[in-house]
């Protein structure tokens, strides 16, 4: 049997909401895919979508942005600005032809840990199925410099 | 320090097998010791023991580290305990970084391979970027010895005595001529029946009097800047065309002035001077002249008062003026506003006029209102039956979604004093009766005791139609009876509207100047609704009363002593620090386009003029970093998540080696 | 031992899946009971059906299931925002599907499969009402497309209206034209009866010809359709800009198209808001700036009015169904408006001119006038003075 593609997840958090979503998931020992690793940001608002492509770029087969639900910011609204930066990120994507289910946003609270696991879960499992990324046959057959 | 090269330490910690169960630390050890920079790698048993943190001090001096990780829990757990240890060696605490193999990996797997690779990985994160940390300084300012309230309601006045009490100046400032607010508007209090003046007035008196409260009546704030502990605030006093230090209040000018206005605190049920104290109790007591109701302002003549006004107190030339504040800490308590009654137009107000609110018949009640407590309709009858309507724009998504909370207790409030002072048959239509307060639910038993009728069903619409003789020359309210089943038709003399507490209508002004957020419902949003309460997410600035969310006056009360008592332990603690990790401008590189003033939350940023670019004041700063995401040009560094060190931890997890 | 009802949540979740998933929001207020206008003629508890609905219970029988007229006064005054008539058209379907709604509704909906309209009229004769006035067929010169409702070319009350209105039309020069005869029901009556899979044919039939022939605008002159196409034929696939006859009247009475110069001479005015028109659609204005632009005409309102406007009666397929004179909601209105002074009711929608023309038959009105406002606009303007 052939070995199971084992996609690279990148997760741009919040330290706050989704960063504690994520430690609640470990107190509650709560299990989930090891595909993902965590980088964390203040806040949602801090993630420069140059961050989403330079994962991409560099090996990742998707990014999970997430943040505080809205309203819920712990300063005030950053991730109202996260939110409206992200379509231009889908834009920039569809551009270098990249599936849109690669790059998700969600938004998780600091008490929503199942969230969390299940959200890593989904996200690696819809990742699996697209298959690598391979950014440079994409941006080559794309005319992409 | 910026020029050495970076000497890494890495401490990786079992947690007993709460790590080492899952994860094989001795290969993240090796591992790490084959990192770039890294010169010394360790694992250990406890790491948050003191023997685990004597291991950080001592292996920083002898190895002359000088960046320090710890692969242990949370950086939200034991962050601060690695700080300390590091800054114990005399290294600067933000060269310190933490790598959370715990909860984001040994508790939350169970393919030992899979998470040993994993937390190698977030090591190899950790590391690539401690390569470009920073030291940064923390920073400490006083604090000063003065509070702000904003509003001299009950919350206001409350939160004001407590702090005064304690010793510190208050600067109490009251948009209206008069401070009591709200709570000077109503007759009785429930469940008690309290006469609310006679409780409430005692305290404004004190309020006026305490040698450590200044009142600034008639007054508002124009803007407030700075941060924690060093607020300055810009207060607009309103003109009032009278020396309060001349004026005796002795009233003659009242009862001279010819010109009369529609009075607001009487609801706009009688008139008042257009020389008026707000209402007799009013504290201060020194009347103002309303310039647009006043005559000689529209035609230089007049001046009768002035004619009788022994102290010669009448200042014609008086204008507005701004004084400046400098505080320590504010105390918002601008209380809330109802909703107009004719949004739900299906209940006939001002259309139908013996459809009265709530707090128009709190006025008609009072011995000092339009009526002279005399509960009678627009006629000047005595009602042979009374309607109050509940949830009038409450708990109703076209309207305000929320329960205002305090309507089914004055409803039953009210029932009782017209049963006590009619002999009217009162009727309640309710959805549910919330009755969750101290003898609350004792008072609405009495009110049973005392026949007055409760009808289960929320009232559908008032009419004049009459469709029955009986119906004739009365307002029929239509209402399923839904323990019933039965839709009614009840004919009334008078309809009480329970209509919704809302925000002020100016509350996304006031949330501005004072950099507070809002809850979807429009109050002004506390901290945490259960831990922080009357804290905001601007340090410093509090909250108290119905400004948060609608109260009743038990309730507004002890929030305005909660906002107090932060507010002393700020002014008491004498400094604060405040963030390190905050934004910085490379000058060389800003355009000056301003676009990270829009997405500050915190107007934290700032434009020099001269040099046409944007300035952070680090105090305002909390660090989001959303500017430096938003900034075009790259001018704005996220200390401490800087895009640097944030894109070599993206490298270090997903670039490909060779 | 006696029947225990007991909560049947499967039945609770069709009705939700029926178009009806707001029914769990219900908080049992009464606000919905309590304005609804039955309640002014006889019991009508709309909460209670609510009620059955959340819970999956029956007992539809004794709730006169078939009485709603969709008039949507208590959705808009709903605390909760439950979809009230989404919920009874949802439950009206499953009771439909089941074979056991009421059988005079079982006629129109048979009519309506098998002629295309609901008043039994040959579906090849739907131009017939208009052929003396030789109105343009539609062509992709056309700017809008004229859709006669059913009752405006089979009713033969209802046809002067339709004529009225392709009188002004001609003369205020709009560049429209007719379709060709092969349109059927909106299907608006047909699917809050509980009719939601001849609503599907009938959309589906009228969506390919419209898109066929290249629609992209419609004049309707009942505001049923105008709901109808507006709002449930997009989820369908068919979009089209609809405009209802009073506001595109309005209009072209302000650019000074159409000049109502002639005096009225029918006295006192009373305006009834259809419902469609108004709680469904927000034109309330319309009408009213047209009857005010008549010289002469002096206008009324109903003590409640706009969207406090009481039904008629006839929406919801209640214009098919019997009700006792002492319960019809039109001869209330028309007593009231006998009683405030007025000698016309205007109103703009054929099901309210037909249920105010019967309830003018049961209350023996003979000199008062019911009238939509294109017939009172048409005898105002000189070009298209009546025949």
């Amino acid at each position: 049997m052939a070995e199971q593609f084992e996609p690279k997840i990148a997760v741009l958090c919040c330290n706050w909401c989704t960063y504690a979503g994520a430690d609640l998931a470990g107190t509650s020992r709560m299990k989930y895919a090891p595909n993902v690793r965590l980088i964390r940001t203040m806040c949602s608002g801090r993630i420069d979508p140059s961050f989403v492509m330079t994962a991409l770029k560099d090996g990742a087969d998707g990014v999970l942005i997430a943040g505080c639900h809205p309203a819920d910011c712990h300063y005030i609204n950053g991730n109202h600005k996260t939110m409206r930066r992200f379509p231009v990120l889908h834009t920039m994507l569809a551009q270098f032809g990249i599936e849109r289910d690669r790059v998700r946003l969600e938004w998780i609270s600091a008490s929503e840990g199942d969230r969390f696991v299940e959200v890593a879960n989904e996200m690696t499992e819809t990742v699996r199925k697209l298959g690598p990324l391979d950014w440079k046959s994409r941006t080559a057959a794309g005319n992409v410099a | 320090m910026k020029n050495d090269d970076p000497r890494i330490g890495v401490f990786v910690c079992h947690c007993g097998t709460n790590i080492a169960g899952i994860v094989n630390v001795d290969s993240v050890a090796a591992a790490a010791r084959t990192m770039p920079f890294v010169v010394h790698a360790e694992e250990y048993k406890f790491m948050c023991s003191d023997p685990g943190q004597a291991l950080v001090r001592d292996a920083i001096l002898k190895h002359r580290l000088n960046r320090v990780i710890v692969a242990a829990c949370s950086p939200r757990m034991h962050e601060p305990t690695f700080r300390k240890a590091t800054a114990l060696a005399g290294l600067n605490p933000y060269l310190f970084e933490m790598a959370n193999i715990r909860e984001h990996c040994s508790w939350v797997h169970t393919d030992k391979v899979a998470a040993t690779e994993k937390a190698i990985d977030l090591v190899k994160s950790a590391v690539a970027k401690a390569r470009y940390l920073e030291p940064l300084e923390s920073r400490y300012v006083n604090v000063e010895p003065k509070v702000l309230i904003v509003g001299g309601g009950v919350a206001g006045i409350q939160a004001a005595l407590d702090i005064a009490n304690g010793g510190t100046k208050v600067v109490l400032v009251e948009r209206q001529q008069s401070i009591g607010g709200r709570m000077a508007q109503l007759d009785k209090t429930f469940p008690t029946l309290d006469c609310s003046a006679c409780i409430l007035t005692p305290k404004m008196v004190q309020a006026a009097q305490h040698p450590n409260i200044e009142l600034m009546t008639y007054s508002e704030i124009e803007e407030v800047k700075g941060y924690v502990g060093n607020f300055t605030v810009r207060i607009r006093r309103k003109a009032t065309f009278i020396d309060p230090k001349v004026c005796t209040a002795c009233g003659v000018c009242i009862d001279k002035c010819p010109w009369k206005a529609t009075s607001s605190f009487e609801e706009g049920l009688s008139k008042r001077k257009a020389v008026y104290r707000l209402f007799p109790q009013a504290v201060p007591g020194i009347p103002v002249v309303d310039k647009d109701a006043c005559k000689y302002f529209e035609n230089g003549k007049c001046k009768a008062c002035e004619k009788f006004c022994e102290p010669h107190a009448f200042r014609w030339d008086d204008q507005d003026k701004i004084v400046e504040e400098k505080v320590g800490a504010i105390i918002v308590a601008t209380g809330y506003d109802l909703i107009d009654p004719k949004l739900p137009s299906q209940y006939g107000y001002g259309k139908l006029k013996n459809v009265i609110t709530g707090i128009e018949f709190e006025r008609i009640n009072n011995a000092t209102g339009p009526t002279a407590g005399k509960i009678v309709t627009k006629e000047g009858k005595e009602p042979e039956s009374v309607a109050i309507l509940h949830c009038i724009g409450s708990r109703d998504r076209n309207h305000c979604e929320y329960c205002s909370r305090v309507c089914c207790m004055y409803a039953l409030k009210f029932a009782h004093l017209i049963k006590e002072k009619t002999k009217a048959t009162v009727y309640n239509f309710y959805i549910d009766m919330r009755c969750f307060g101290k003898g609350y639910e004792e008072f609405y038993h009495r009110l049973l005791e005392e026949g007055v009728k409760f009808i289960r069903g929320k009232a559908a619409y008032v009419t004049d139609q009459a469709l029955t003789d009986a119906e004739q020359g009365k307002l029929i309210i239509s209402a399923e009876a839904t323990t019933l089943g039965k839709t009614l038709r009840v004919p009334v003399d008078m309809v009480i509207l329970a209509n919704a507490m809302t925000p002020q209508k100016d509350a996304a002004d006031v949330a501005r100047k004072f950099g507070i957020g809002r809850s979807p419902d429009g109050f002004f949003l506390e901290k945490h609704p259960k831990l922080e309460p009357v804290s905001t997410a601007t340090d410093g600035v509090y909250l108290a009363g119905t400004c948060q969310g609608p109260k009743d006056i038990p309730d507004t009360v002890a929030q305005g002593a909660a906002a107090a008592s932060v507010a002393m332990s700020l002014i008491q603690r004498g400094t604060v620090e405040v963030e390190a990790a905050t934004a910085g401008v490379i000058d060389d590189l800003c355009s000056g386009c301003k676009i990270c003033q829009d997405v500050c939350p915190y107007s934290a940023i700032g434009y020099e003029v001269d040099k046409r670019i944007a300035e952070i004041n680090a105090s305002l700063c909390k660090g989001c970093g959303t500017c430096a995401a938003t900034c075009p040009s790259s001018a704005i560094v996220a200390k401490h998540f800087n895009d640097q060190q944030i894109l070599a931890q993206i490298h270090a997890l997903y670039a490909q080696e060779g | 031992m006696r029947d225990f009802p007991s909560p049947l949540i499967e039945v609770s979740e069709m009705i939700a899946d029926s178009g009806g998933s707001s029914l769990d929001l219900c908080y049992q207020c009464g606000t919905c009971s309590g304005t609804c206008p039955w309640n002014l003629v006889r019991d009508f508890r709309v909460r209670n059906i609510i009620s059955l609905a959340q819970l999956g219970l029956e007992g539809y029988e004794g709730e006169d299931l078939w009485l709603c007229a969709t008039c949507n006064a208590c959705v808009d005054r709903c605390p909760r925002g439950v979809e009230i008539v989404d919920v009874i058209r949802s439950v009206r379907t499953i009771i439909t599907q089941a074979g056991t709604s009421p059988k005079t509704l079982g006629a129109v909906l048979g009519s309506v499969k098998a002629n295309g309209n609901p008043w039994s009229g040959d579906s090849n004769a739907r131009l017939a009402w208009a052929e003396a006035l030789q109105a343009r067929p539609f062509t992709e010169r056309s700017e809008y497309a004229f859709f006669a409702c059913c009752t405006q070319a089979y009713d033969a009350r209802n046809v002067k209206v339709g004529r009225a209105a392709l009188k002004l039309l001609k003369a205020a020069g709009v560049n429209f034209g007719m379709l060709d005869g092969a349109e059927k029901c909106c299907g608006d009556a047909v699917r809050k009866a509980g009719g939601q899979e001849l609503f599907d044919e009938l959309s589906d039939s009228n969506i390919e010809m419209l898109d066929a022939k290249g629609v992209k605008k419609m004049i309707v002159g009942s505001p049923h359709c105008l709901n109808t196409f507006a709002k449930e034929y997009p989820d369908k696939g068919g979009r089209y800009e609809v405009v209802h006859m009073a506001s595109l009247l309005a209009e072209l009475i302000k650019s000074r198209k159409l000049r109502p110069t002639r005096t009225f001479d029918g006295g006192k005015v009373v305006y009834h808001d259809p419902c469609y028109l108004g709680r469904q659609n927000q034109v309330y204005d319309a009408p009213r700036e047209l009857l005010k632009a008549v010289p002469g005409l002096e206008l009324l309102e109903f003590a409640r009015n706009r969207q406090d406007s009481v039904c008629c009666g006839g929406g919801g397929g209640r214009l098919w169904m019997e009700t006792p004179i002492e319960e019809r909601l039109a001869v209330l209105k028309l007593k009231e408006a006998v009683k405030m002074g007025a000698t016309t009711l205007a109103t703009a929608c054929p099901y309210c001119v037909s249920m105010f023309e019967d309830a003018k038959t049961a209350l023996d009105l003979d000199s008062f006038r019911v009238a939509d406002v294109t017939e009172i606009i048409a005898d105002a303007v000189e070009e298209v003075r009546p025949s």
